[in-house]
């Protein structure tokens, strides 16, 4: 009977009996992808939606899930649950794409598999730097799979490395992914993904002729993609956020969003877990069964009307993010005066809802969250040329833009603070609910003017410190080799 | 001159004693008698002789022969020279030969007839030993703590019936059990080595007796109802505070809410899902023997509905037992099968009410119960509420069920090699089968159309598994016991195995027509599952007790336990005790106080006792599947696997080394009786999953550690006295059991693990770190109520405000750690869900034909965190609220409750130590009162005897808790330590109200 206390188990594969074959290696990407779409963990579930998008002036969070409510109101710190799981979900996708940069090499496939598994994992890997170093600033930088104890410890390096790795990862994914995928594999990393996000950290750091660079890739002065990528702006702006609009040609990448695999959108990782999203359940209004967490401010609602389209109408932009008490304005098949505003602010959010069904049916969203559009690359390059002091460079990369909101192509002459102004202005309005306000705000430096003009509910309690997120109590708990950042 | 005297030797009923001794006196002539309880013994001189009866159990009898040929006697029992016997591990002792520190509980004691378990009667009945319910569900089991919560892992004692291993004894017919004996220290313990830590629980069912053929029938019939709700508004009530917490906020009032004075009560919630719920329960048993053979069988129903509309609780008892002799040889063996069924109720439907209970509580009074037009029938919530689900509908709508087979088998064969050397084969087999069923009729709970429904559910679903679990073991032991003068001798060895393999497998899906509830009618949402799980445990055990006059005793024990649960080079482990005992009583100078003190023994014990209640399989780095993503322009699924978890290789045996004194007492004959025990039990390298930081990515579930040490101190007493006056009969028992406990090392030092969340997303409120007990409240503390700006303004740090959040009629809460803010870093210690002390008391009497029975139970300064107040007395979110919110303050009305305000900016409802409550309780546990119908009556009828009772259980409860009931009834066994880190935290959510129970029985015996 000795041979009985050998037990192994029979549900799962041995490490030392994995990473030999490609299905090994698909598997393990497919699980560092996922994380972006945890329902608690990830940037793009709904927790990571709530957390990007509820800080910022345009975005009102109730008192329903506290965690949110505070951080919405900046009265949150290091114990406050949701960024320590943002932050929890940026290193389970760094643990397992380390596992797959550290494996590949040691595997007995051709050296192009090789080449295009390590690519695919930095680029996830420096992803999650990137999003970190937005979000935390300084951080531990990991870049080896732990053997012992002693190397779960690890140290913060400043923010300015946590930015520097995930350049590096970037750049490195760029020389090794591919510019497309047949279409059974569309939904992984591409070269123009690397490129953008790439080109998108330079921005975040400043670093303009960088940036140049990397938009260059992308996109003529004119505005039209650079060969060999063929990006361009949808039609209408709402084709990117209807479930018939995934992986279209304005999306460089996305996250991948559908009602497959289990029945269960909060089942955590495992076959029962649905893969579609319960967002749009959470921000949609009670009258159709939705939970009501959320609120544009009136603020957006003001600024969508500061111009208007060509025509006399609203700006497009407008009537496909919010829905408001507007003659024959409809929502989710219904009159918009059958809607009750509840919190006092004069709108809703139809972006990324599914409004144009009778409810939220099940509360699974497959609406795909596009993580970087071609729209965020045309306005950050012309926002590169214009801090380079080139505004008059800007101007068709902009139009581009207006013009696809119907709006009357840009008056010339503007100087540099002018240009600057109207790429403020309208990524405010195309990026709502896109995890961009904010830290577009904070790296303007605009954040605590912004805030405190708007009419967020605890605007007041803004402060500096609330420009990054304090590192978790759960890692200052656990981690004795981490301090807390400066100012939390 | 020579004769040869015969006779037959009985017991006080006339049955043969076989095997006395039977002596001519003042010389070694003698013999014993045969099976039949006759002798024949020559004596030289028929005149003169004296005869000597003498058989371990019975007093002994002189008898003069006095020219007689035939000489008989009749032997009355000798219970105070021998005292009981205790079942220890792998034997029995005289309790005079007892080192250890073992309670007994005999079938005598467990009036069980109100109790669906046998653990529930046990409750303050044994010293040293705290049993919580697990929730007043029909059904449910209890946590038992022997001893303190030594370990963050599984607390749970090991129990044994009949020799056979089982998880839990929830399933046993309590009238089946003879005796219970609980082994709490090292010494008694250690001969079960790594799974004793916990202490071990003894079971031994009934069998037959010989020369005894009797027939015992039972039933009774009873009614249970809610003991205590909570007390929720009534719909006019409820929209006037709301009006008030919106209006404070600047908030529009809810459409609902615009007129208060029209609502009325509305829906009383709880009303709508309690009710008397009846129990009835039957038992019959047949037993009996011969000479060489006993048997026992016994059958019982037990039928108990919930006072949770639709909970339903049955269960079928079948056992048999039976022991044979031949020569030599002795075999027998116990069959126990069990068939139990229970209709739970539905855990949440993914809202904010939680289960029926919870949802109950919260959900608002002004939305009606049904919907005729609406799918599935039921109203719901609406509007811009909390999404809590219609309890009714939950109750009606969702079914789970779950059918449960169980078997536990052990046969054993016993045979004699040489004198006092026996060898013992034993073979225990238990198989569960598990059949879970859970269907979902498609509902949409909104207004009286079923619109604007809160919850939907288009499709009907059904959720089925299977699981089985098969445990095996065989043992072989050898046991020797000799006397040789007054040196007497019994040892031990044995080598044993056992094995234990899971397997579940499960599958759902969605869209079965109406009422079908078979997967093949669904249609979509298809899921399979599975796994399985096997462990073994290999085991070789030794023990020798040495006791010299009956004086002086002493317990070597040891056990090397293997277990597949840990890597190659830590499997096994090394379990040694050592016990001393020493009967005072019998030593000569003490013979002189004998009259007072009838018995008096001290005993002390040390050893080292192992636990390795972790998961299967952690010591190897594993893949996970099922870590899936999406891929393709179709979108399909990716299906993922990676390692999501760090393997521990070098993980070895939590240990709990124990040191116990204790005394036994008897005073008086033995009419009082005394028991003191105090020990030390210190776990060390105590198996922890020690959260690691969340940068390794991997720190969902952490590696097990060995990390940690924690003690529990404490002294238990017990206490009896039995008295008779004419017709009257009294025994008055008593428990007593203080313990303390501490952790005092933990993980990196400053490891903190949190645990016991009291509300849908509040915050932890427990804190297990060292310096602490287990599970201590760790609580943001308030320091009353901002009466003005000012007092809000005054609340300030280097000239900030520290509630900068904070208007007149706020908490003020502390901030503990003076950083000028409020966060769940100003968490400071507000007390243990430890009690001081637990303690039971009561009284048995007898008056000619009545009889009366009283338990009282209680626990003393442990503190409950109530969750139902956390979200009650919010009146931050739109659900239903306490009474209390009708006091609170307002400008003109200054109290000690905080205002009414939606969104609640102040967060006066977080977690805080506002809602810790004392929960202390003395409960009257059970009342019983019976008549025994008079011989005369019964003999013509060839009833043996005849017994009415009435029965009341949980009849009042002295408390200062404001719950449902401070014996929390809170138990995850799936959760980190057993559900220990909750230990005190009521959660609404998860609850079943207790019931008052009133039965009606009677017991015959023919």
């Amino acid at each position: 009977c000795t041979k009985n206390l050998d037990q192994v188990s029979p549900n799962s594969v041995v490490q030392t009996n994995f990473w030999k074959t490609d299905a090994d290696f698909m598997s393990g990407l497919a699980a560092t992808y996922k994380v972006f779409h945890d329902v608690n963990n990830g940037y793009f579930g709904v927790r990571g939606i709530e957390t990007t998008n509820g800080r910022g002036d345009d975005f009102f969070i109730r008192n329903d899930v506290k965690d949110l409510y505070q951080l919405s109101t900046f009265t949150n710190n290091a114990t406050t649950g949701t960024p320590g799981s943002l932050f929890t979900g940026f290193y389970t996708a760094i643990f397992r794409a380390n596992q797959i940069i550290e494996n590949a090499p040691l595997s007995a496939l051709p050296d192009a598999s090789k080449k295009q598994y390590i690519a695919e994992a930095q680029f996830l890997r420096g992803l999650n730097y990137y999003y970190l170093a937005m979000n935390f600033g300084s951080v531990p930088i990991i870049t080896k799979v732990p053997v012992e104890r002693a190397d779960y410890f690890a140290s913060q390096s400043p923010e300015t490395a946590v930015w520097a790795q995930a350049v590096s990862d970037l750049q490195a994914a760029a020389a090794g992914l591919p510019v497309a995928y047949s279409a059974n594999m569309v939904g992984r990393a591409t070269k123009g993904a690397a490129i953008g996000f790439l080109g998108k950290a330079y921005v975040y750091q400043k670093n303009w002729a960088e940036a140049e660079k990397a938009f260059k890739q992308l996109a003529l002065p004119s505005g039209v993609a650079q060969s060999p990528y063929a990006y361009d702006l949808m039609p209408n702006f709402e084709d990117n956020f209807v479930k018939t609009g995934d992986n279209n040609a304005e999306s460089l990448f996305e996250i991948q969003n559908q009602n497959v695999g289990g029945s269960q959108p909060w089942a955590g990782e495992n076959a029962n877990e649905s893969l579609g999203v319960t967002t749009a359940q959470e921000f949609a209004p009670t009258e159709v069964a939705g939970w009501f967490e959320v609120s544009p401010t009136d603020k957006v609602f003001n600024e969508f009307q500061k111009e208007k389209a060509v025509g006399g109408d609203l700006d497009p932009r407008m009537y496909a993010t919010l829905v408001w008490d507007y003659p024959g304005a409809t929502y989710y098949n219904r009159p918009f005066t059958d809607f009750k505003l509840v919190f006092g602010y004069k709108s809703m959010v139809r972006k990324y809802q599914n409004w144009r069904e009778a409810n939220e049916g099940i509360y699974i969203s497959e609406i795909n969250e596009k993580a970087l559009r071609y729209a965020d690359i045309l306005l950050l390059y012309a926002e590169t040329l214009t801090m380079q002091g080139r505004p008059a460079e800007a101007y068709p990369l902009v139009n581009r833009v207006r013009a696809r909101a119907k709006l009357a192509a840009l008056a010339t002459g503007l100087g540099a603070p002018q240009m600057l102004a109207e790429l403020q202005h309208q990524r405010m309005l195309e990026f709502f609910r896109e995890g961009q306000r904010f830290y577009d705000l904070k790296r303007w430096g605009l954040l605590a003017q912004e805030i405190k003009n708007s009419d967020k509910v605890g605007r007041e309690f803004f402060t500096a410190k609330n420009a990054y997120f304090p590192i978790p109590q759960g890692e200052l708990n656990t981690n004795p080799n981490i301090k807390q950042n400066a100012d939390w | 001159q020579a004769i040869t005297v015969k006779g037959k030797i009985t017991d006080a009923s006339g049955t043969g004693l076989p095997g006395v001794t039977v002596l001519l006196k003042g010389t070694s002539v003698g013999t014993a008698t045969d099976v039949g309880g006759n002798y024949a013994l020559a004596v030289p001189n028929a005149a003169t002789g004296v005869l000597l009866f003498s058989f371990v159990g019975y007093k002994a009898q002189e008898a003069a022969i006095g020219g007689r040929s035939t000489v008989g006697a009749s032997l009355a029992p000798d219970t105070e020279a021998l005292g009981e016997v205790v079942v220890v591990g792998y034997g029995t002792q005289r309790r005079q030969d007892v080192t250890g520190a073992i309670a007994s509980v005999k079938a005598e004691d467990l009036r069980t007839q109100g109790s669906n378990t046998v653990q529930k009667s046990l409750q303050g009945r044994v010293a040293g030993v705290q049993i919580e319910s697990a929730g007043g569900d029909p059904g449910s089991g209890v946590r038992i703590l022997v001893r303190g919560a030594g370990s963050l892992n599984n607390n749970n004692p090991l129990y044994i019936v009949d020799g056979v291993q089982v998880d839990n004894i929830n399933n046993l017919n309590p009238t089946d059990i003879a005796s219970l004996d609980i082994l709490k220290d090292a010494s008694a313990a250690a001969i079960y080595g790594s799974r004793a830590a916990n202490g071990v629980v003894l079971i031994t069912t009934k069998g037959g007796k010989k020369g005894e053929n009797r027939i015992d029938v039972g039933g009774y019939v009873g009614a249970q109802q809610i003991a205590h709700k909570i007390k929720v508004l009534n719909a006019s009530e409820w929209a006037g505070v709301s009006n008030a917490a919106h209006d404070n906020a600047g908030l529009p009032r809810l459409d609902i809410a615009k007129s208060p004075e029209t609502l009325g009560a509305g829906t009383d919630w709880q009303k709508e899902i309690y009710r008397v719920a009846p129990m009835q329960n039957y038992t019959a048993a047949a037993s009996g023997g011969g000479d060489n053979f006993t048997y026992s069988l016994s059958g019982a129903y037990l039928d108990q509905q919930g006072i949770v509309k639709q909970t339903d609780y049955n269960r079928w008892n079948l056992r048999l037992k039976t022991d044979f002799t031949k020569g030599r040889f002795r075999v027998g063996e116990t069959v126990i099968l069990t068939k139990e069924y229970w209709r739970g109720m539905a855990g949440g439907w993914g809202g904010q009410g939680g289960n029926p209970v919870g949802s109950a509580l919260k959900m608002i009074p002004v939305f009606g119960v049904y919907a005729p037009d609406a799918v599935g029938g039921y109203g719901g919530a609406y509007g811009p509420v909390v999404n809590v689900a219609n309890p009714v509908a939950q109750l009606n709508l969702e079914s789970p069920e779950t059918n449960s087979n169980a078997a536990i088998i052990n046969a054993f064969a016993e045979v004699s090699l040489f004198k006092g050397l026996k060898y013992r084969f034993n073979v225990g087999y238990t198989n569960t089968f598990g059949a879970y069923n859970d269907y979902t009729a498609p509902y949409a709970l909104g207004d009286a159309k079923g619109q604007n429904a809160l919850f939907n559910n288009a499709d009907a679903d059904l959720f089925q598994n299977r699981s089985q679990m098969n445990y095996f073991l065989q043992e072989h032991t050898l046991n020797y016991s000799t006397v040789v003068g007054k040196h007497s001798i019994n040892a031990l060895a044995g080598y044993t195995y056992q094995n234990t393999k899971y397997e579940i497998l499960s599958g759902s899906k969605s869209g079965m027509p109406t009422g079908i509830q078979q997967l093949d009618a669904g249609i979509t949402n298809i899921a399979s599952g599975g796994n399985a799980y096997q462990s073994a445990l290999l085991s070789y055990l030794g023990r020798l007790v040495y006791s010299y006059d009956d004086r002086y005793v002493i317990t070597g024990t040891f056990r090397r336990d293997g277990s597949s649960r840990f890597g190659p080079a830590y499997k096994y482990g090394n379990f040694p005790s050592i016990a001393l005992a020493w009967n005072v009583a019998n030593e000569q100078f003490f013979k002189s106080a004998l009259g007072v003190v009838s018995n008096f023994k001290l005993r002390g014990s040390y050893g080292i006792l192992g636990n390795q209640e972790i998961n299967d399989y952690r010591y190897i780095p594993l893949i996970a599947s099922n870590t899936n993503y999406v891929i393709g322009q179709d979108q399909h699924l990716w299906s993922g696997a990676i390692q999501t978890t760090f393997a521990t290789p070098n993980i070895k045996w939590e240990t709990s080394k124990t040191f116990d004194v204790g005394t036994d007492l008897g005073f008086f004959d033995n009419k009082l009786n005394l028991t003191l025990d105090y020990f030390v039990r210190r776990n060390s390298d105590v198996l922890l999953q020690v959260p690691i930081p969340l940068t390794t990515g991997a720190s969902g579930s952490p590696p097990y550690v060995n990390a940690g040490q924690i003690t529990n101190k404490g002294i238990e007493a017990g206490l009896a006295y039995n008295h008779k006056v004419g017709d009257f009969t009294y025994q008055v028992t008593g428990t007593f059991t203080a313990i303390n406990n501490n952790v005092d090392f933990l993980g990196t030092g400053t490891q903190q693990i949190f645990g016991g969340q009291p509300t849908h997303h509040g915050a932890s409120a427990t804190v297990t770190q060292a310096g602490g007990p287990i599970g201590a409240f760790y609580l943001i503390k308030t320091d009353g109520i901002f009466n003005s700006q000012d007092e809000v303004n005054a609340h300030s740090r280097d000239g900030k405000l520290i509630q900068p959040s904070a208007k007149p009629g706020d908490v003020r809460f502390v901030d503990a750690n003076g950083d000028g803010q409020i966060d769940q870093n100003d968490r400071q210690y507000c007390g243990s869900p430890t009690p001081n002390f637990t303690y039971g008391f009561g009284t048995n009497m007898g008056w000619k034909n009545f009889d009366l029975s009283l338990f009282f139970q209680g626990t003393q300064g442990n503190k409950i965190y109530n969750g139902a107040r956390e979200d009650l007395e919010g009146m931050n979110l739109e659900f239903n609220y306490s009474p209390a919110t009708l006091n609170a303050w307002t400008p003109d009305n200054h109290t000690n409750f905080p205002r009414a305000v939606i969104n609640d900016p102040n967060l006066n409802s977080q977690t805080s130590d506002r809602f810790l409550e004392n929960g202390s309780y003395l409960r009257l546990r059970t009342l019983q009162l019976g008549y025994t119908l008079s011989k005369n009556l019964l003999t013509s009828a060839k009833i043996s005897a005849c017994r009415f009772y009435v029965s009341f259980d949980n009849l009042f409860t002295i408390t200062q808790y404001t719950g449902f009931n401070p014996d929390l009834g809170r138990y995850n066994a799936g959760s980190p330590g057993g559900g220990i880190l909750d230990r005190g935290v009521d959660f609404p959510h998860v609850a079943y109200p207790l019931a008052r129970n009133s039965l009606l029985g009677v017991q015959v015996s023919f």
